[in-house]
């Protein structure tokens, strides 16, 4: 049986009917049309679905979209400022730490959520932090040098 | 002296990036479409069995259920396969592994679509099945595909191999086994589709081959050629397994009946389940050396197990036998390569085809050789290696572009700097250090047969330039470096060049995104094509210029004479004039480019021939430490030196190097794939960002005459080194040798406890 919820996802309130076994990413995707979260395994190994939720980041596949009603959502498409694309993504950019692109959303948002907390991470903190999003094409080695091109 | 170029070497933004990490719909399971049916498959129940009925009664009565699809079905030829075709897209008369796909369901909703698959009820008769490719082979086996279990054997045979064993100081003879390896690229296969107002199929996919897939859908439904549209989605990674049809033969066959747009995406066990995997080789090497330590003969008996069916095999059968060698002059070579069909999931192409299983086996062998003899590693592997002028296995003279030697003196001053700081000596009571090297050469495009590209580039009348390719950029940058090869050739700046890519409506064939070929083959098609475009504008510029064509170069969207003293403006002419000039004179703006490297087929029986017209170099170095009491490795520096001939994107072939040593960590450290056992990412893991040290890449540059600028190929190259170079860490620091992959904690604490190491070490002061 449907639920009427109301999410809030990159400031913007969306009301929602959604049934109790939806999750959250299945919502995001295909309810809000926001397709930058992406489903890699639906079982929370692979990071792909990211979003950040309080500023946390949590794997979308794993949270229900019931327990994310009256929390703040971030999603990939809500972190660009008004002068175009966020710091991270555009040192992604800069540092060739894309090749497919698929993990890169859930990759931006947790190093975005790192930053937010830790402006100077050490290289430990930075693999440690990004361990639960997997990339099977950079071998991090892009990814990691953008994070800690990102100067506060 | 490097030649200059303008855009060639210079690593600019890569195309795509921007979308992919905004979230715009780009990858095939984001493609909105107005109110798709979900598309599911159902898999055999069976290893091996005969299908004597299907019963849809159930799943049709289903709310939401639209069709169910069985190979009765199917309009044309249910029979598909890259280099033999024996793999039905739906199940006829038996299934033959668990991957094998009986019916297909087309349902309003994802539940729908979940409950049917369950509601189909398929009669078997389970057949006998075999698992083991040694066993497939037996003569009572039985019998998979109607010709027998061996689908394909490959000889190279040069000298005398027996007779020089006899004059070796050194003779080392190992079996040695490697894993089914899963590709686990992030995004699982995906595809959508719909009937376009002309009633063309279109189909959107994650795919490595877009033109390849529109033969075999062309053939499948029985269509004409314009009546199917590949589209290539954005392609989250393939490595290999996006080579083969998934996704794109189901979502044809709904198009076609239903007329209504479909999406497919597996979920990621369907992928783990339903795709093809690396084959497992086993191999007994026997290789003779001198006192000297020079490498003098080499036999090899290797089997690959393909699974059910032989998608790449083939090839993987075929590039094994011939890179067993390694990079190195071995005069007397006796080698039988054989692939073999089980009962198993199938097996294809995955990174290297074959080459990294090898690399393994003639890594250690080298290692062993020179720990017999007392030499230094890396000393033996110099004194072996190819240079120009050597003969490869296949009796193949090598006449340019041998980075190898410059590989391993690239590392040297990394090896010589870790074996000074007493890199071998414990630290730790329970901790032993290793170093170790790995090397490899890899043969560019497919094996001993034509593989072409081609390419178009078409300027307007107003002079905007256009790329056609049907090349796929799977994440590994070549759209970037096709149109920087492009801008090179016309003097232009890569974004001035509109790229319409991996599209079958309006791109002729580039091949396959696999062997390393696309930077090398399509690369010269691009080439060829520009070239054929400037020559006309060249040409025209000549009655315009009052210059001779030698005199005349490309610049900045301009032909100019070079090199004048001064600039004067009557030296120029600019792009948009020409165009306009030659449009009006009716000659063809729109030219077509081609490239076939030039190979010479092996020969059946001896195997001689020249199966690459170039090969690519590298050597990787490891350092690392392993725990004795657990198991665990922990790596902590690779240098990664590799020969591409001419990086024509540096920051890409960093990129490349980075992420095939992080795949060859797991295919030396953790990955095996186990049918049945390993079902998702909880069973099967692949390296972290905690798993992988620092990666100092060193791009070596030893141009390739007959490459774009000089380029070669970089993809797979990258991962095969990695593996072996850990290997041989782990035999450093244990001083007992893994003959298995992965060296998982298992096999790594058996080898310490086998080496005595399983206990309290002296630890060494100062």
């Amino acid at each position: 049986m449907k639920k009427l919820i109301r999410l809030t996802v990159n400031d913007r309130e969306y009301d929602v009917a959604v049934l109790p076994n939806q999750t959250l990413v299945d919502v995001i995707r295909y309810e809000l049309g926001l397709t930058g979260a992406k489903k890699g395994c639906e079982m929370g190994d692979c990071g792909s679905c990211t979003v950040l939720m309080d500023g946390k980041p949590v794997n979308s596949c794993l949270v229900l979209a019931m327990q994310a009603a009256g929390r703040k959502i971030q999603t990939i498409e809500g972190i660009e400022t008004e002068n175009g694309l966020h710091p991270v993504q555009e040192a992604f950019v800069q540092k060739g730490a894309i090749q497919c692109g698929f993990c890169s959303s859930g990759m931006i948002l947790t190093a975005k959520s790192l930053l937010d907390k830790n402006p100077n991470p050490t290289e430990q903190d930075i693999r440690k932090s990004l361990s639960g999003n997997l990339c099977r094409c950079t071998g991090y080695q892009h990814i990691i040098e953008a994070v800690k091109s990102v100067t506060p | 002296m490097k030649p200059e170029y303008n855009v060639i070497g210079k690593s600019l933004p890569r195309t795509g990036s921007v979308d992919r990490l905004r979230g715009a719909p780009v990858f095939a399971a984001d493609i909105q479409l107005e109110n798709p049916l979900i598309l599911k498959a159902l898999r055999s129940a069976h290893d091996h069995a005969e299908v004597v009925a299907i019963d849809v009664s159930k799943a049709l009565a289903i709310e939401g259920v639209v069709r169910i699809f069985t190979a009765a079905d199917i309009p044309g030829k249910n029979l598909l396969g890259i280099i033999n075709k024996d793999q039905p897209l739906l199940a006829t008369d038996k299934v033959r592994s668990r991957s094998d796909a009986v019916a297909l369901v087309a349902a309003e909703t994802e539940s729908a679509a979940h409950e049917a698959l369950a509601a189909i009820s398929v009669t078997y008769n389970p057949l006998p099945s075999v698992t083991d490719p040694f066993e497939a082979l037996k003569t009572d086996a039985p019998k998979i595909h109607p010709k027998g279990n061996l689908l394909f054997s490959r000889k190279i045979r040069q000298g005398d191999a027996e007779a020089a064993f006899a004059g070796c100081a050194s003779v080392i003879e190992k079996t040695y086994r490697t894993s089914m390896i899963e590709h686990n690229y992030l995004e699982p296969d995906a595809g959508a589709g719909f009937v376009d107002t002309d009633g063309t199929l279109v189909i959107y996919a994650s795919t490595q081959n877009p033109h390849y897939d529109h033969k075999e859908v062309v053939t499948l439904l029985g269509l004409g050629d314009n009546q199917v549209r590949i589209i290539q989605a954005a392609t989250g990674g393939g490595f290999g397994s996006k080579l083969d049809l998934n996704v794109q033969g189901f979502i044809g066959l709904a198009l076609f009946h239903l007329k209504r747009p479909v999406r497919h995406v597996y979920t990621r066990e369907e992928a783990y389940l339903a795709t093809a995997k690396r084959h497992p080789l086993t191999l007994t090497v026997k290789t003779g050396a001198d006192a000297d330590g020079r490498l003098k003969a080499i036999k090899a008996h290797i089997v690959c197990d393909t699974g059910a069916y032989g998608s790449y095999g083939i090839a993987v059968a075929s590039r094994s036998a011939v890179h067993v060698t390694g990079p190195y002059e071995i005069e007397h070579v006796d080698i039988e390569s054989y692939c073999v069909y089980t009962n198993k999931p199938f097996c294809g192409a995955m990174r290297g085809f074959g080459a990294p299983q090898v690399a393994f086996a003639h890594e250690s062998q080298i290692d062993l050789h020179a720990r017999d003899l007392g030499m230094d590693p890396l000393d033996i592997r110099l004194k072996n290696c190819l240079r120009v002028g050597s003969k490869t296995g296949t009796g193949q003279v090598l006449t340019a572009s041998v980075g190898i030697g410059e590989c391993l003196e690239a590392v040297k001053p990394y090896y010589r700097e870790a074996l000074e700081s007493g890199v071998s000596a414990p630290t730790h009571p329970f901790r032993r250090r290793g170093i170790g090297l790995g090397a490899m050469w890899y043969g560019i495009g497919n094996t001993g047969v034509q593989n072409p590209s081609t390419a178009g580039i078409e300027m307007d009348p107003e002079g905007h330039i256009t790329l056609f390719t049907g090349c796929a950029d799977i994440g590994q940058g070549s759209t970037t470096v096709l149109a920087q090869i492009a801008a090179e050739t016309l003097g232009v700046q890569p974004a001035e060049i509109r790229m319409v890519v991996g599209d079958t409506k309006y791109t002729t064939n580039a091949g396959a995104t696999s062997a390393s070929r696309q930077t090398y083959i399509s690369g010269n098609a691009v080439k060829d094509a520009c070239q054929k475009l400037g020559d006309v504008l060249m040409t025209e510029a000549i009655n315009r210029l009052h210059s001779p064509k030698d005199s005349l170069v490309f610049q900045d969207g301009h032909v100019v004479i070079k090199a004048g003293p001064e600039n004067r403006p009557e030296d120029r002419i600019d792009f948009p004039c020409l165009a306009k000039r030659i449009h009006a004179k009716g000659v063809p703006l729109f030219w077509q480019g081609y490239f076939d490297p030039e190979t010479i087929p092996l020969d059946p029986e001896t195997g001689a021939g020249s199966p690459y017209a170039t090969y690519a170099f590298a050597c990787h170095l490891a350092l690392l430490e392993v725990d004795t009491l657990t198991g665990q490795v922990t790596l902590e520096k690779l240098v990664a030196a590799h020969d591409v001939g001419q990086a024509i994107h540096p920051e890409n072939v960093i990129g490349q190097i980075c992420g095939g040593a992080a795949m060859g960590i797991g295919f030396a450290l953790m990955e095996e794939f186990e049918p049945q056992k390993t079902v998702s990412m909880k069973d099967y893991h692949i390296p972290t960002c905690a798993d992988v040290p620092t990666v100092i890449p060193i791009i070596v540059e030893s141009a390739e005459p007959s490459g774009p600028y000089g380029a070669k190929g970089v993809g797979e190259p990258a991962l095969i080194p990695t593996a072996p170079a850990i290997i041989n860490a782990i035999a450093r620091a244990l001083g007992e040798r893994i003959y298995h992959l992965p060296a998982n904690l298992e096999r790594v604490l058996a080898a310490s406890i086998s080496s005595g190491h399983f206990g309290p070490q002296e630890v060494t002061h100062g």
